[in-house]
């Protein structure tokens, strides 16, 4: 029997490798779009879970929105990855140095 | 015309002035001091008329103006003339018009900004003694921080940056730990009277635990001490004063230094009176090393305006003194030397100021004789050296004379009793500080005005007319109130009895008990 | 589940917004670039057909529509009247600049800044979870593309990629947060959400698993928060943002978009979980007292102005942060009075720097360096703002900190009033040294051509209104005393 705690679980294990790869990776910004992705998935597993188990569609309406925007969100990254790349010829995160911060 | 309509017209012409003054035509600096000092004059001739109406020998406010302002905060506009900053007001107005000449030779460029500034500056000045109402008073207090900021640091010296921020970095810290203070104190009025006040009357009648009243006094204590200056939170001082512009010097010896004795006397002391008593050998002694540590430095300085600086130090320790001794003449006698020593300073600052102009030098080494060479500006040097050491017949021995007396008075009893000494140790110690005083004085007068002439740059001019007037006013008002003080002691005397009664007597409440 | 047809007249704001947004980025495919006052003309006349649609559909008493997802009250209308105002002034400010820069894409600035407005406005209506996320990811998605705007200007997109990932990463934790609430809770609306909290018998137990629950919800959604707010520590994106991005964008991000940022915690912190306010004013202590620190040390070190400033945000934003900590009405009533009040002064900051901004971009303490000499009347205006920000009475800005101070005192938070106090004190050092540089200070390279009249009127109105509502703060304390 598969209960709630499993689905929270899975959501929390894959937020964490999402958070944790952004973190850790400084090699390359499309791993970090990617990671980014990574974190709404974990949060869609958890809506979805609750949606189920509360019997509320509410959660479930909230995850098609999140999917949307997370579409969105990749395309706006991409796209300044895209500028990025021309100007700069590299899409290392350790590069992103120009300004200190 | 009502004198209410005029105390408030006095308050607010030098706004008028300085929102006129960017109207002027652009190129000519002629009309632009002719309007400040038409200004500046008018405001002092209403004062002297607003003088002559005040009655004297009745308690509270006169010619007050009370309106709603922040009316959610209790905030109201409310100014007034009472006898505790009737004479400084006179004296806030009669340096207003002599600082507007003053600077004509010597302020040659923004000249616009100048006087846009002075008249901001008079306007914030004039509004923290007319205030009855914290908050206002608050406003009109931090008001004064940037015309002084811009007045030093565009129009001073050499090292006027350093001067003017580590002026402003002071006074801020000081009135940021009043601004907690004044929100507590009228959150403090809101529970006790449930509606929110900050009216200096209402104020008066809280009645706080001591640590609260404590901790708030701290807080008042180090912005006014800051302000006066009273050692060891001085060292702003020299540094403004040497690198200010000699009218920015004459503004900031006149009238500000007198702020922070101001405050104590109009909100430190009789809105927390069981703390103030508490404070008072601490205050105490630190007027008294003022004093005398003023003095001293004064002693061995080789800039003359350094001197004259540090020599405000020392009189306004005379201020605190005077206040701090609950007696009748010690108060009296406090607000006899705040005036006497805005006058006395700010002629040397002038006269200092006038040195300058004709030789760019400063520093006493290089000079000597000058009486050979300008008798008139020696006239006027020795009288208000000697003014400034307190010689009978001139303010500067009215004011210091009567604090004096005030602490004698004060220490005697519990000296008599046995229950205490320190007082009247303090006292005969101030007395020797008027010794000091005639040291330094008298040293600088001989170092300046006599032996073989000598002068960089050859013989400098004698005085002119506009400079003559200056300070021959300066003189006469100084030797008026040496000689014929009573007037303005007379119209002082029932505020000062009634603000006796504040401090010594029980709050009714406190009586019931 | 029955379906009810909205109200939609409560959004005839939000609607107008997009049908004109919309309309302008169709027109933008047509009509030349070249052709900006068409463009710029548009986009006036939409935010001042908003500002009336705002004002014209705000309703007597709190309202709620689109099936308890949007509400209109009094809050929204004064903050969308703020945004909508503070927006056309950018616009004013932004005009001349970018007609000296024809290579900027001038129709895409205007349509991002208009969607920007409608996310605002989105966020400000938000009444649950839904829409409040939507809100702050139309707001979020429309500002990554204006930081990178500038797309020949390497810095800018460093800045747009640090601010999008770090913006997506903030986005995340706080769904992440919403997920574990709507989980507890079984809702996403904010009222159902408050009174399923304000029942006492639903209140977390301490130590309970649902206690501890809560607390892993209410940190992710605070960080989140923290992030979009720029509180430290979480605002390594601000100082970057602010500088690599152009004035114009840094204007808006400044300025409005703050007053989003207040109202999203307002209404998701302090509506939606007011009950929790125990649990939460620790961290939101913790994050007020390190912006503080850090925001006004690191100001002192910065030669960059738009770095500077952006420090001083982060200063400022703890500030804030102290005013909700406080957690009365009181409090949140300072906290909408200092956003205000930030919002104003900011604008006119990165005003006066696009109005000083000719070919070359003005950003620099350099670029003041003597301002008095050349530009009298800016340098007047920006000792004002300076002024006002350095909370120096009787400008505004000494009424913000005084009422969250009042607030802060209130509740007998004396320790924190006085920390606030002094690190004020050495904030006022770096806005000082501004005032430094324009006055003592004597120029080092020739005059800036005179800005354009519409600047300097707007320019002027701006610092004026600070001191003229600096002596009558009244009128500004009963405008947002109302909302509470």
């Amino acid at each position: 029997m598969i209960t709630l705690s499993h689905y929270l679980v899975l959501g929390a294990v894959v937020f964490c490798l999402g958070v944790a790869g952004l973190f850790i990776n400084r090699k390359n910004l499309i791993i970090v779009l990617m990671c980014l992705e990574l974190m709404l998935l974990a949060v869609n597993i958890n809506f979805i879970a609750f949606a189920y188990f509360l019997q509320d569609l509410a959660g479930q309406v909230f995850v098609f929105f999140i999917l949307t925007v997370a579409a969105a969100e990749a395309a706006i990254g991409l796209a300044i990855l895209v500028m990025l790349f021309k100007v700069r010829g590299t899409i290392s995160v350790g590069e992103l140095n120009e300004m200190k911060g | 015309m009502s004198e209410a309509v005029v105390l408030n017209l006095v308050l607010w012409l030098p706004v008028v002035g300085a929102l006129l003054i960017p109207l002027l035509p652009r190129e000519r600096d002629a009309p632009v001091y002719t309007l400040a000092f038409a200004v500046m004059l008018v405001q002092l001739l209403l004062v002297i008329w607003l003088f002559v109406r005040f009655e004297s020998g009745v308690s509270g406010l006169q010619f007050a103006t009370q309106i709603p302002w922040i009316a959610a905060w209790g905030v109201a506009y409310h100014i007034g003339l009472d006898g505790l900053n009737l004479l400084l007001v006179l004296l806030t107005a009669l340096l207003g018009p002599l600082v507007v000449a003053g600077a004509v030779r010597t302020i040659t460029h923004s000249v616009k900004l100048f006087y846009a500034m002075l008249l901001v500056l008079q306007f914030a000045m004039l509004g923290t003694f007319l205030a009855q109402n914290l908050f206002l008073f608050y406003l009109f207090w931090e008001a004064m921080l940037i015309p002084m900021f811009l007045i030093i640091g565009i129009w001073g010296g050499e090292r006027r940056i350093y001067a003017t921020v580590k002026f402003v970095l002071y006074t801020a810290f000081g009135s940021i730990f009043m601004l907690v203070a004044v929100i507590y104190l009228g959150l403090a009025a809101h529970a006790a009277q449930g509606a929110p006040s900050f009216a200096f009357s209402d104020l008066y009648a809280l009645e706080l635990a001591l640590p609260v009243q404590t901790l708030l006094l701290l807080a008042f204590t180090l912005a006014f001490l800051i302000k006066i200056p009273s050692i060891p939170l001085h060292t702003w001082l020299p540094d403004a004063h040497v690198e200010a512009p000699s009218p920015g010097s004459v503004m900031l010896a006149g009238v500000l230094l007198k702020m922070g004795a101001y405050g104590f006397l109009k909100l430190g002391l009789p809105m927390l009176p069981e703390a103030a008593k508490l404070f008072t050998p601490v205050l105490m002694s630190l007027a008294v090393a003022s004093i005398i540590y003023g003095a001293l430095l004064a002693w061995v300085q080789d800039d003359i305006k350094k001197i004259v600086a540090y020599s405000s130090i020392s009189h306004m320790g005379y201020v605190m003194l005077g206040l701090l001794s609950y007696e009748l003449l010690g108060i009296q006698g406090a607000i006899m030397q705040m005036v006497s020593h805005g006058l006395i300073s700010a002629g040397l600052f002038f006269m200092v100021g006038m040195l300058y102009e004709r030789t760019h030098h400063r520093e006493l080494a290089v000079f000597g004789g000058l009486a050979k060479w300008m008798p008139v500006y020696a006239l006027f040097f020795m009288l208000l050296a000697l003014a400034s050491v307190g010689l009978p017949t001139t303010s500067g021995f009215t004011g210091e004379f009567l604090v004096l007396l005030g602490a004698f008075y004060g220490a005697w009893p519990a000296f008599v009793q046995g229950e205490s000494h320190y007082a009247l140790i303090l006292a005969s110690l101030a007395v020797l500080g008027v010794i000091l005083g005639a040291l330094y004085m008298l040293r600088l007068v001989r170092r300046l005005l006599f032996g073989p002439a000598q002068a960089p740059g050859g013989q400098p001019a004698d005085l002119s007319r506009r400079e003559r007037m200056i300070l021959a006013t300066l003189v006469l008002a100084i030797f008026t109130l040496g000689i014929y003080p009573k007037p303005f002691l007379h119209k002082t005397e029932q505020a000062a009895l009634d603000y006796q009664r504040l401090l010594l007597e029980p709050t009714p409440a406190q009586e019931g008990l | 589940m029955t379906f009810e047809l909205p109200d939609f007249s409560l959004a005839a704001a939000e609607l107008w917004l997009l049908t004109l947004g919309c309309a302008l980025l169709m027109l933008a495919v047509f009509v030349s670039a070249q052709r900006h006052t068409l463009l710029y003309g548009l986009s006036q006349f939409t935010l001042a057909g908003a500002l009336g649609w705002v004002w014209w559909s705000a309703p007597e008493s709190r309202s709620l529509t689109f099936n308890h997802h949007y509400v209109a009250d009094d809050l929204a209308t004064l903050l969308k009247s703020a945004v909508l105002l503070l927006t056309a002034v950018s616009l004013i400010y932004t005009r001349s600049y970018l007609e000296r820069r024809p290579h900027l894409p001038r129709a895409e600035f205007y349509v991002l800044i208009l969607f920007a407005v409608l996310g605002m406005f989105i966020m400000i209506s938000a009444h649950s979870l839904l829409t409040l996320y939507l809100g702050l990811e139309l707001l979020a998605l429309c500002l990554y593309a204006l930081v990178a705007l500038n797309r020949e200007h390497p810095p800018a997109l460093e800045a747009a990629m640090k601010f999008f990932v770090l913006g997506a990463l903030a986005s995340g934790l706080l769904l992440y947060g919403m997920s574990i609430v709507y989980g507890l809770t079984g809702t996403l609306e904010l009222h159902t959400l408050a009174a399923h909290l304000s029942d006492p018998a639903s209140l977390p137990d301490p130590g309970s698993l649902t206690h501890l629950a809560w607390g892993f919800a209410l940190t992710f959604l605070l960080v989140g928060l923290a992030f979009k707010l720029g509180a430290v520590p979480f605002h390594a994106w601000v100082p970057d943002v602010y500088e690599g991005a152009m004035t114009p964008v840094t204007l808006f991000i400044g300025s409005v978009s703050k007053l989003a940022a207040l109202a999203l915690v307002l209404r998701l912190l302090i509506e939606g979980l007011g009950a929790l306010a125990v649990d939460w004013q620790g961290m939101l202590m913790i994050l007020a007292v390190l912006s503080l620190t850090l925001g006004n040390l690191a100001a002192i070190a910065q030669h960059n102005l738009k770095r500077m400033l952006a420090y001083s945000t982060i200063a400022h934003i703890g500030f804030v942060t102290l005013a909700l900590f406080a957690a009365t009405p009181a409090g949140y009533h300072a906290a909408l009075f200092y956003i205000l009040v930030y919002a104003l002064t900011a604008a006119g900051a990165f005003g006066v720097l696009l109005a000083l901004s000719g070919e070359h971009e003005a950003q620099t303490l350099d670029d003041l360096q003597g301002l008095n000499h050349h530009h009298p009347w800016l340098a007047f205006l920006m000792l004002v703002l300076m002024a006002s920000m350095a909370g120096l009475p009787p400008l505004l800005g000494f009424y913000a900190k005084l009422i969250v101070l009042q607030a802060l005192l209130d509740q007998g938070h004396l320790a924190l009033a006085l920390y606030a106090v002094i690190f004020s004190v050495i904030g006022a050092f770096y806005y000082l040294r501004v005032i430094k540089r324009m006055y003592f200070d004597t120029p080092t390279h020739a005059a800036t051509p005179r800005p354009a009249r519409d600047l300097t009127l707007a320019l002027s109105l701006n610092g004026l209104l600070l001191i003229a509502l600096g002596l009558l703060p009244g009128l500004l304390l009963a405008l947002t005393h109302a909302v509470f």
